[in-house]
């Protein structure tokens, strides 16, 4: 009975961290209404960035933040403005922007295997890292507290970027352009560079995940991978565009791995989680709060 | 004989009524037209008819057949065409590749369904253009095109949904011959439009609604003097005393 | 001679060349490269009937390149039944689950609609990996199934050396181009092609959108399997990272969308182009740079898709007809009489 209550405190921490790098997909998803099939990438250089960082100058990984943070956001706005910008302008008026999806796994396929080539496909962690292995004792259950902290940035970073969106003037800007692009145009917001802007906001949200991550998990070329395609699953089952849905259908995956276990081996909860995203796809697609999207 | 027959239709969007317990009906070989203030509900109501979405109450009939909700494929099975406010061309194929793709409708053989096509697209003159690719048509080419891919399924009931909008004077001028043509080759049509002179010199009959409710009907004459027509809509210039 | 008989022409001389090969070739590495090509070439123009005339984008073809190789490879092992047999078993059994995908998937938006394929060929693969006994059946789960050495012979779909294989194939491919070409010119031809690019417009016209996109779906997915029983074949080893890999559903969908995806030759000749890119690179930079040939792909694919999203085949068609022309006036006049149309005998879907 202890173990489900650990496992399930563990996977509303874990989920939340996975939640926390899909909340980048559902900002550029929720603004560009483009679903960026390279944001497991994106993670994977956040990875590599904070774990550098870390390495060459022995801060703790969330002081590295002050680095890994704005890197990240420039690399993604410069990303959007040079690489996906001319596809998006060209494909104004077409109905759906699939070559945007083409040339994101284009992107993918670069970012990962350029990695590969540079740094070579040894697995890395933080060796001198003080949050490795950390645990918190509370009775007789143990949580982690790399996956605490992990939680409390999570809901610190979604409550911030929500504050963002809801209550200033750049956030609304924002959105104003994800509804309506020309009349956001009308009133003088260069749509382009909100795009831009969306684009750096979620790559930044990217780093902020992989300084969470690199305490625990380990850094290789394709890291990125497997949470690019968790990163879809959960936005899907918590609806695009929406950023408590991310935290939550994190947290609802988080959930079935860690308390899944218990019931069944762990690759067939790998398989429940795979499953449960074709149910939401064919019966909700718009997920639990999603956007309704015109079908 | 009434080949489109609609009672008491009703068409709610959650709380918003576009559509309140709209009736007409349309006598086969006749040009019945639908005006009325933009927002009115035309384009709803015309959206329910042409099977775009079910109306929320009461009955459409084709030819004396229950046609509600019945998808739009279907209804084009049946003769009833439809084009678009916003034209769909398929930009990347050629104007014959368009028209071929409503004569298909009839045959699964190519050469046929093309032959049909290149006949359609004779009689409405616009046969010089067929091998054009259609993204690169001026906008009145298209509006043609429209006209011409519908005309290929060989429908009984045409409905074309503002044809004329974003033509100059003299193309309007040309679409009227066109519909009026249609109209003597046997197919009946059912007209949204805007622009006055036009509706007026096509119509046999015209429709007026507002806020969903339909507050007029009547030959061209009739309506242009109704007051309440001219109350909402026409303006003193159109009213005939 | 007049255009379209020169096109003819250039066409059986490729033909012929492709059948001659092996005649000239007698390198079982170069055979075995020229085999895969094939392979590639023809997965590629089997994706192209879904992903290319009914407009979407699936991600996740492995999926059915394994239910045809596993079909088969089980069926051959544990019950001796002919893998021609199990083909065609594997075949429908493929058609069949592509038609169910297609059912919900179909109706939604371009980007989930590819992630549900991508869902459905990883659950499947994570599925297979797990499984060692499905009822009767064994599927060896992670470690795969070989397939022991049988006397040669075209009955047991198994021979000595590749020709054979290179034959198969090569006809395999020239089928499933015949059967684009005939696709594209048919009344489903064109609907999937209305549909896919303006379904409004086309449901108004009597298009069953959704009907045809099912009918492309299932033969798809059939021909798409077909190719797994060959890869069983030829290989004589299946497992499911190889197979059912996202590497292989992308890979596929790369080259067709280079090549130019919605044309007949665009899959043919983005395999052309890209595979051997692929090969060289692996042979040349496999040690010292793992992985190039990928970062090639990935940025060939975004160049295309940034200046010539309609693929490659679109200039080099374009190079090809104007050679054609001078070829055509340059040769005397055959009495063929009267205009040439462009829709000739070229294998390429025009307007």
């Amino acid at each position: 009975m202890l173990y489900i209550i650990e496992d399930t405190i563990n996977g509303i921490l874990m989920g939340s961290i996975y939640g926390l790098t899909a909340l980048g997909l559902t900002i550029i998803f929720g603004v560009l209404k483009v679903i960026n099939f390279a944001h497991g990438s994106l993670l994977m250089v956040g990875m590599y960035v904070a774990y550098w960082a870390v390495t060459l100058t022995g801060v703790n990984p969330y002081l590295a933040l002050i680095i890994v943070v704005p890197v990240m956001f420039f690399f993604g706005y410069y990303l959007q403005d040079i690489v996906i910008q001319p596809i998006f302008k060209a494909e104004k008026n077409v109905r759906e922007p699939i070559t945007v999806i083409i040339v994101t796994t284009g992107i993918w396929y670069i970012l990962d295997n350029l990695t590969l080539l540079i740094f070579g496909p040894q697995y890395r962690n933080l060796p001198d890292n003080p949050l490795r292995g950390k645990m918190l004792e509370l009775g007789d259950m143990f949580i982690s507290v790399p996956k605490l902290l992990g939680f409390i940035t999570a809901v610190v970073t979604a409550a911030g970027i929500y504050w963002f969106f809801q209550k200033t003037r750049a956030g609304r800007a924002i959105r104003a352009t994800s509804l309506d692009r020309e009349a956001a145009s009308l009133m003088g917001i260069n749509q382009y560079k909100v795009y831009n802007v969306a684009f750096g906001i979620g790559t930044a949200t990217a780093g902020i995940a992989a300084v969470t991550l690199i305490p625990f998990n380990n850094v290789f070329p394709t890291v990125g991978v497997l949470f690019d395609i968790k990163g879809f699953i959960i936005v899907v089952l918590g609806g695009l565009g929406s950023i408590p849905g991310a935290l939550i259908g994190g947290i609802i995956v988080g959930l079935i791995e860690s308390v899944g276990p218990q019931f069944m081996t762990a690759t067939w909860t790998e398989a429940i989680v795979y499953g449960l995203f074709l149910i939401v796809l064919f019966v909700k697609p718009s997920g639990l709060f999603g956007q309704k999207y015109d079908w | 004989m009434q080949i489109l027959n609609v009672t008491d239709m009703t068409k709610d969007f959650g709380g918003l009524r576009a559509v309140d317990n709209l009736s007409l009906s349309i006598e086969k070989g006749q040009i019945l037209g639908l005006i009325g203030p933009n927002g009115a509900g035309k384009s709803t109501a015309f959206n329910c008819i042409a099977g775009v979405f079910a109306p929320s109450a009461g009955t459409i009939t084709f030819n004396g057949e229950r046609i509600n909700g019945k998808k739009p494929w279907n209804l084009c099975k049946s003769g009833l065409a439809r084009t678009f406010q916003i034209v769909k061309p398929f930009a990347s194929k050629s104007v014959l590749y368009n028209v071929t793709v409503g004569a298909f409708i009839a045959t699964r053989n190519r050469k046929t369904a093309e032959a049909k096509a290149l006949a359609v697209l004779e009689e409405l003159n616009f046969a010089d253009k067929k091998d054009v690719q259609s993204g690169n048509l001026t906008i009145a080419d298209r509006k043609r095109l429209e006209i011409a891919r519908a005309l290929a399924t060989g429908p009984q009931l045409l409905l074309l949904d503002e044809v004329m909008a974003g033509l100059r004077p003299s193309e309007v001028d040309e679409m009227v011959a066109i519909i009026k043509h249609l109209r003597d080759s046997g197919v009946t049509v059912f007209v949204i439009e805007h622009i006055m002179r036009a509706i007026m010199a096509l119509s046999d009959r015209i429709v007026v609604i507002q806020f969903g409710k339909k507050i007029a009907e009547g030959t061209p004459t009739q309506i242009a003097s109704d007051e309440n027509v001219i109350k909402a809509y026409l303006g003193e210039d159109y009213a005939v005393s | 001679m007049n255009r379209s008989q020169i096109n003819t022409a250039a066409m059986a001389a490729i033909l012929l060349v492709a059948f001659g090969v092996p005649l000239v070739i007698r390198s079982a590495t170069y055979l075995h490269i020229l085999v895969l090509l094939f392979f590639y070439a023809y997965l590629t123009t089997s994706w192209n009937l879904v992903g290319g005339f009914a407009g979407v984008l699936p991600l996740g073809h492995a999926a059915f390149v394994g239910i045809g190789a596993y079909t088969s490879t089980i069926l051959s092992l544990q019950y001796g039944i002919s893998p021609w047999l199990g083909m065609m078993v594997g075949g429908v059994l493929a058609a069949i689950v592509g038609v169910l995908i297609g059912l919900p998937t179909f109706k939604m938006r371009g980007a989930y609609f590819a992630l549900a394929t991508i869902a459905f060929a990883e659950g499947l693969r994570v599925m297979v990996e797990n499984i060692d006994f499905l009822g009767p059946l064994n599927l060896n789960g992670p470690r795969g199934l070989q397939i022991p050495p049988m006397d040669t012979g075209f009955a047991n779909f198994m021979f000595a050396s590749k020709e054979p294989y290179y034959y198969i194939i090569l006809i395999l491919l020239i089928a499933v181009l015949a059967l684009t070409w005939v696709i594209s010119r048919s009344k489903l031809g064109y609907f999937l092609n209305a549909g896919g690019e303006e379904p409004e417009a086309a449901m108004a016209l009597g298009v069953n959108v959704a009907r045809s996109k099912l009918a492309a779906m299932a033969m798809s997915s059939f021909l798409t399997a077909l190719a797994g029983t060959f890869y069983a074949q030829f290989t004589l080893y299946i497992h499911p990272k190889s197979i059912i890999s996202l590497d292989l559903s992308f890979e596929i969908a790369f080259i067709a969308l280079i090549g130019g995806r919605g044309s007949i030759a665009g899959p043919v000749l983005g395999a052309l182009l890209l595979r051997p890119v692929s090969d060289f690179s692996r042979i040349y930079f496999g040690d010292t740079l793992p992985g190039m040939h990928l970062i090639i792909f990935g940025a060939v694919l975004i160049l295309v898709m940034l200046y010539q999203p309609r693929g490659l085949q679109e200039p080099l068609t374009r190079a090809y007809r104007k050679l054609l022309d001078r070829w055509a006036k340059k040769t005397p006049e055959v009495a063929s009489g009267g205009q040439d149309r462009s829709r000739g005998g070229e294998a390429h879907a025009d307007s």
